[in-house]
């Protein structure tokens, strides 16, 4: 039956997460500084309204790795936290794998994940492989996958000796490998990871990257990352999203970025013999007699290029997108820009 | 999964990490003792004046504290240290991770911690319960051993919904340790049966913090002055209470922000 099979092919092309217009609002209180003042809130307290994520849109398919960026405060843990459930959001809709997330129903819950870094889900005196068989039951894991995935995961991330220790004993860096392999054992089909390498070394990053890159192309699942380290998103993410102050800036990839936000690309030539002057074909940042580093107008790229080429015998000339961490910076600037515009002409 | 699967299993792991710390059995032994002893000098004192207090004997009172020791030590075992802890993760975010997990978060707040010594005062109280009982000069019938054990049942139940309303003003206030500790300073009063208080306390004791359905009511049925309506009444307290507690903890959720917000 024909309408049958293309029914089953939308399912399986289904977004893993999909989100429409999803809003949180947080009631905080103002506190003002002082003693006096600090008296005075115990009677009348006043409120602020902080409108933490103010209708995002966007949807993950099966097996993407999407990096989820944006300054302190923009909401992406609380966007995070309200696709795994656990924030009640005010406005807007959310399906994760089909499921509502804040109806939190037990299946739901199985098969999403929410890892944060620097924070601590596994029981605190006990040895780890203690807290790994309390989770194994708690997600109804089957004995003989538990095992398996166990071993693989144990290996992989290399945490065989820890098993045995309490949690408390661990450093930073073998409590969240050992966060990781909890939290993956139960097979998550969606995987929110919120700074997942936070205050970890390089060697430790690289690791857990690469154990997320392996888990999301081995099993299909949908990772959303955030991160503060550029370079976890680029090893892992084709796809950013960038939020600030809770409205999404960009959603595309990586390359498409930098196309967006900056005006620039990089040039930098090597010549056998010596360079003149540069400074009429963009901007230099760099220049001795043999090599220089050009920051040019995307538009003039080709044309300076070939100028180049010509005036000079060029050893060595290669053309960059701008360090992605300018890229990002920018962003953010242009996003607190375009908003100071809007409450202008809000209020004029 | 199935809840008492769940209770047992963090129990084990409670119960395991706390007979390690053999100290704290002694500790517990040393302050039952010191609080069964003030308890029956209070009440010899009582009875050095009368022999009667509102209707009690003095080994129908010697029941009321045993229910009073044995509902306190159910209470330090499984309910408070649950209670404390989860204040705590309120507090500081870890919370999240009860929330993520797939299993009701009020029932896994409810087991993940046990005071494995503080049974000590459930031996005691229950001792104290069959010395008093031995000593009450009509005999305590069958029907009305069921109904102490309906009316206990019931009490232990009561006191886990009051601290966990309580608990569940986390939600909001955050910080809510110090009416815990104003519940178990109400709790002190249920030593007494409620009925020797005056008019207004024995209706704040019945009707506002319902202490007088968790310890004197399951007291009345072996001094074989518990009527049935009563007994009755009980029951319905008790599933009113848990209806409070689940729509307190269920609003709590879903207006919980989270530490970070």
């Amino acid at each position: 039956m024909p309408r049958a099979s293309a029914l089953c092919q939308a399912d399986v092309f289904m977004p893993t997460v999909d989100v429409l217009e999803l809003r949180k609002v947080f009631k905080v209180p103002v506190r003002e500084t002082g003693l006096r003042n600090s008296l005075r809130s115990l009677f009348r307290r006043e409120h602020r309204m902080v409108h933490a994520v103010r209708g995002v849109s966007f949807s993950l398919e099966p097996g993407e790795i999407v990096g989820f960026l944006g300054p302190n405060g923009a909401g992406k843990t609380t966007t995070l936290k309200m696709l795994s459930g656990l924030l009640y959001p005010d406005g807007g809709e959310a399906h994760v794998l089909g499921f509502r997330p804040e109806r939190r129903e037990a299946e739901f819950l199985r098969r999403v994940a929410l890892i944060m870094g620097n924070r601590n889900s596994l029981q605190w005196d006990l040895p780890v492989a203690d807290s790994l068989e309390l989770r194994r039951a708690i997600y109804e894991v089957d004995r003989v996958d538990f095992e398996v995935r166990k071993a693989a995961y144990t290996e992989m991330l290399d945490v065989g000796e820890l098993l045995t220790k309490p949690v408390r004993n661990l450093s930073l860096g073998e409590r969240m490998k050992v966060e990781i392999l909890a939290s993956l054992v139960p097979h998550p089909q969606v995987l929110f990871l919120d700074e997942p390498t936070i205050g970890l070394d390089i060697t430790m990053q690289k690791r857990i990257r690469e154990f997320v890159a392996t888990y999301a192309a081995d099993t299909g699942a949908s990772v959303l990352l955030t991160s503060h380290y550029m370079a976890d998103v680029t090893a892992l993410a084709e796809r950013v999203i960038v939020i600030h102050h809770g409205n999404i800036l960009f959603d595309g990839n990586l390359a498409g970025l930098s196309d967006r936000f900056t005006a620039h690309k990089t040039i930098v030539v090597a010549v056998a013999g010596e360079l003149g002057p540069l400074a009429h074909l963009g901007r230099v940042v760099e220049q001795n007699s043999f090599k220089a580093i050009l920051e040019v107008s995307r538009d003039e790229i080709a044309t300076v290029a070939a100028r180049l080429l010509a005036d000079y015998s060029v050893t060595d000339l290669s053309i960059e997108d701008p360090p992605i961490e300018d890229v990002i910076e920018q962003a953010f600037a242009i996003g607190e820009a375009q908003e100071a515009e809007e409450a202008g002409e809000a209020h004029p | 999964m199935n809840g008492i699967r769940l209770a047992i299993m963090h129990w084990k792991v409670g119960a395991m990490h706390e007979v390690q710390y053999r100290v704290n059995f002694f500790l517990q032994l040393i302050d039952s003792v010191i609080r069964l002893a003030t308890g029956l000098i209070a009440i010899w004192l009582v009875f050095s004046h009368t022999d009667d207090l509102a209707g009690w004997s003095r080994h129908e009172l010697l029941v009321v504290m045993g229910i009073h020791i044995l509902l306190s030590g159910i209470n330090r075992t499984f309910v408070e240290p649950n209670v404390f802890q989860f204040i705590y993760t309120i507090g500081e975010g870890e919370f999240d991770y009860v929330l993520a997990r797939p299993v009701d978060s009020q029932l896994l707040v409810s087991v993940r911690n046990l005071r494995f010594w503080q049974l000590v005062d459930v031996v005691v109280g229950v001792v104290v319960i069959g010395w008093a009982v031995s000593g009450i000069v009509e005999t305590t019938s069958l029907p009305e051993v069921l109904a102490f054990l309906v009316a206990v049942s019931c009490g232990a139940v009561i006191l886990y919904c009051m601290w966990m309303v309580v608990a569940a003003a986390a939600f909001k206030w955050i910080r809510v340790d110090d009416t815990v500790q104003l519940l178990n300073g109400l709790f002190q009063a249920g030593r007494w049966p409620v009925t020797i208080y005056p008019g207004w306390l024995r209706l704040t004791l019945t009707f506002v913090v319902p202490l007088a359905f968790a310890i004197t009511v399951p007291a009345e049925s072996l001094a074989s002055k518990l009527s049935g309506g009563m007994l009755v009444l009980t029951v319905i307290v008790t599933g009113v209470m848990l209806l409070i507690t689940r729509v307190a903890w269920q609003r709590g959720v879903r207006n919980y922000s989270g530490a970070s917000a």
